[in-house]
């Protein structure tokens, strides 16, 4: 009697347990299932709207750029390359990116994108360090010149473009009435190459600068003073505190700027457009014609010819540019640090073999 | 190190991520659309007489706006506000016809986002043709109007549609700089200059000849402005230039237009007779009150570029003037249709809008106060217009001469869809001889048969 009763009681507690453990179990299962989801679940509207906004335009672009797409007639069938790549009337879905690999001009506008990237980014990078370094040292008003580098900032692209453009007019502009003036030759702007890269490149290193030069200030401000004042201890000078602990300092601040401005560089667009000023953009003969010129003007611009596949397939060509370009940077940039890493630690075991 | 690998994929997907963003942001910024607020704004119909918002989109100056220092007008949509209270009209001005064309194809082109109203160059109208389901008919609300009959030809598709009405036409004459020619030692008053030039016979050949006369008494100044913008004249006298009557493409084949090319860029870069000054530019801009090597003695002139020569000039400046006389014939340049596309949400309100504003009476006023040609007889018959004398020009009795130049037009060209992408490629080759000077005429021509080639 007693033991079964012990026996039914123990059960009873058993099952209470259980019970009891199934709940805590579950519990358990619910914030463990809390703590590894519930971050997804808050970052998620970032991710929702990025895959409607972002995801889903690009997956949709690929499949336009595979089909012979008029912005007036809408989706007429598979791609086609055209008379350029012989047979005129041959579909394939790979015809519009055929196409645009046989157009001279879209070679030329990735030549002139790059030259004016790289005008452009690698002078107003360097002068972005060189100006934050300035900035942080012991300047009096130091909101003021914070402020004013920024102040091109704010002027809106195409006014800065519509004004240098007028600037750059190879008759009346201001800069080759200087160079007249001071018994120069007159530098045409707009139609030598070299020239009108230079001066895209300065109405981009105009607005931009400064909002780098900002970016790397606040960069700068969160190195440890300890650092600097060791350095100084050491006898380092302000340039050599520079080069041997600010700019290392700085890596990942700078690898973000470079990777920004080399998207920024790549599609350039308003600039180059403005600076046209009368039709025929790009220039007569392509001078400056930048890739995104190239795009706008395949899938817009003609009346007649107009073709939003054969765009699609520029926009694709160029991300995939850009992705190729981000990730040598990237290696580019991680090669650097880890090799200055690399090169302390060999220095550590030299001291320990020692 | 494992660490770092994670961290750096962490990056890379980051890095990524970034990018199709920017990327996704550009396909979207790339476009010149009109702005959102472009189509109708308010809803309601017109019968119910609720407030309407009409929108409408011009380019360069049509002479519709209240004028001001720099843009001639009639100040017609405020006059039309007066007779229509209902009637709210918002006009958004480009600067350039290739502005204006752009952002309407994309709009037509989207479904949404045109403007109520639309103007439309001749040069971009077979686009609009050949989409006629996508405007109205204004066929009957323009009943009652009387324009050129060949104008209205213009905006007839093959089934008896007219999509647009006529605004005004381009009748050319040949606007000079009196001051310089005096300088020159070349006699400068109208009737002098008409005859030098060939008077009724004039010829390209005699304006040319006219031009190397004057560059080498003047000490090699210019003689015109742009090549590009000579050859639109030139262009504008051939029947069937680019695209023949059954739209092929015989632009590459044409021997007359060749002819045309080779005859023009001997005289600009041989002849040394061009200023080398791109059309539209700021350098162009800045030439009409020079007198440096830039100051061009002389320019094709069709009727709306008078408004540009003022306002370019400053309306205080002396010495230009018009003569009664065009090389090859009469021409005209350019003149423009108000269009409505069927997407718009008050389509009867604008039809009303159009009829109006290309009535004989409002043409008069357009002409009067600004310079555009009007494209209805009745309207160039009526006092303001044919007896219309302008002050800028030295008195000149533009009224009259305008006369005299359309009724010597003779061709009315024929310009097929594909016109406006092979014209377009053919100033881009003019300016690399003229403008830019980096190739020959030969190289040039060599390489606008390729871009021809390539618009396939």
């Amino acid at each position: 009697m007693k033991g079964t009763f012990v026996a039914r009681n123990e059960a009873a507690t058993r099952v209470q347990t259980s019970d009891l453990d199934a709940r805590l179990q579950r519990r358990a299962k619910w914030s463990r299932l809390d703590i590894r989801l519930s971050p997804y679940l808050y970052i998620s509207p970032f991710y929702i709207v990025f895959a409607i906004v972002g995801l889903f335009p690009l997956l949709y672009t690929a499949y336009i750029a595979t089909r012979k797409w008029n912005s007036i007639a809408g989706d007429t069938g598979t791609a086609i390359c055209g008379a350029t790549c012989g047979d005129a009337n041959a579909t394939s879905w790979f015809g519009n990116f055929d196409w645009v690999l046989h157009q001279p001009d879209f070679w030329v506008a990735l030549r002139n994108t790059f030259a004016i990237f790289l005008i452009s980014t690698v002078p107003q990078i360097i002068a972005a360090i060189l100006i934050a370094h300035v900035l942080d040292s012991n300047l009096r008003a130091k909101t003021f010149w914070r402020m004013g580098v920024l102040l091109p900032y704010v002027v809106a692209p195409m006014a800065a473009a519509i004004i240098f453009s007028q600037v750059f007019s190879d008759n009346m502009g201001i800069i080759n009435s200087l160079f007249n003036a001071v018994g120069l030759p007159k530098v045409a702007w707009h139609a030598n190459p070299l020239a009108s890269w230079i001066a895209i490149a300065s109405i981009v290193d105009f607005r931009w600068t400064g909002y780098n030069t900002l970016i790397l200030l606040a960069a700068m401000q969160a190195i440890p003073h300890e650092l600097n004042e060791a350095a100084e201890v050491d006898g380092a000078g302000r340039w050599r505190q520079l080069v041997s602990i600010t700019i290392p300092q700085l890596r990942p601040t700078l690898i973000f700027v470079i990777i920004t401005s080399t998207i920024g560089g790549l599609q350039i667009f308003d600039e180059p457009q403005m600076f046209s000023s009368a039709g025929s953009y790009g220039g007569s003969s392509q001078q400056f014609l930048t890739v995104t010129q190239f795009l706008w003007r395949t899938g817009f611009v003609s009346t007649n010819n107009s073709n939003m596949g054969r765009a699609a397939a520029v926009a694709w060509i160029l991300f995939l540019i850009i992705v190729a370009m981000a990730v040598v940077n990237f290696l580019l940039t991680s090669r650097i640090s880890s090799g200055d890493a690399r090169a302390s630690r060999r220095a550590q075991k030299k001291g320990g073999a020692r | 190190m494992r660490t770092r690998t994670l961290h750096s994929m962490g990056l890379a997907a980051a890095v990524a991520l970034t990018l199709s963003f920017s990327l996704a942001g550009c396909s979207g910024g790339g476009s010149p659309s009109n702005s959102s607020s472009a189509s109708g704004t308010t809803s309601g119909s017109a019968s119910t007489g609720d407030q309407i918002t009409l929108t409408i989109g011009t380019f360069n100056n049509f002479g519709y706006d209240a004028p001001t220092a720099t843009m001639q007008g009639a100040d017609l949509y405020s006059k039309y506000m007066e007779l229509h209270p209902n009637i709210k009209i918002e006009p958004t001005v480009a600067a350039l016809s290739d502005d204006a064309r752009s952002a309407f194809t994309t709009a037509i082109g989207a479904g949404s986002g045109a403007y109520d109203i639309q103007a439309v160059d001749i040069d971009w109208m077979p686009f609009i043709m050949d989409n006629a389901d996508k405007l109205v008919d204004q066929k009957a609300s323009l009943a009652a109007n009387d324009y050129l009959p060949w104008k209205t030809q213009q905006a007839t598709t093959p089934d008896g549609k007219v999509l647009g009405g006529g605004t005004d036409i381009g009748p050319e004459g040949i606007c000079y700089r009196a001051d310089l020619l005096d300088k020159a030692g070349i006699p400068s008053d109208r009737d002098s200059v008409a005859a030098w030039l060939g008077g009724a016979n004039a010829t390209w050949d005699s304006y040319f000849a006219a031009g190397a006369e004057y560059v080498q008494k003047s000490g090699g100044m210019p003689w015109f402005d742009s090549a590009a913008a000579t050859f639109q004249g030139m262009i504008n006298q051939v029947q069937y230039s680019w695209v023949d009557a059954d739209n092929n493409i015989i632009a590459s084949t044409n021997d007359a237009t060749k002819a045309l090319y080779d005859q023009l860029t001997t005289a600009a870069s041989d002849g040394k007779q061009s200023a080398g000054l791109k059309e539209w530019s700021d350098d162009w801009n800045a030439a009409f009150k020079a007198t440096d090597n830039t100051a061009f003695a002389t320019m094709l002139c069709p009727a709306w570029i008078v408004n540009n020569i003022k306002n370019n000039a400053g309306a205080d400046f002396k010495g230009w003037d018009i003569a009664d006389v065009f090389p090859g014939g009469g021409g005209n340049w350019g003149g423009s249709f108000l269009v409505i596309p069927s997407q718009g949400k008050n389509i009867e309100a604008a039809k009303d809008l159009v009829a109006w504003l290309t009535a004989p009476e409002q043409q008069a006023a357009v002409f009067t106060a600004a310079s555009n040609f009007p494209s209805s007889p009745k309207a160039e018959a009526a006092s303001g217009v044919a007896d219309k004398v302008e002050p800028f020009l030295n008195n000149a009795p533009i009224g009259k001469i305008f006369t005299d130049r359309a009724k010597a037009v003779s061709v009315v060209p024929y310009k097929g869809s594909a016109y406006f992408d092979i014209q377009t490629k053919m100033a881009d080759a003019l300016n690399r001889v003229d403008v830019d000077k980096s190739m020959t005429p030969a190289d040039s021509y060599t390489q606008w048969l390729a871009d021809v080639k390539a618009l396939s």
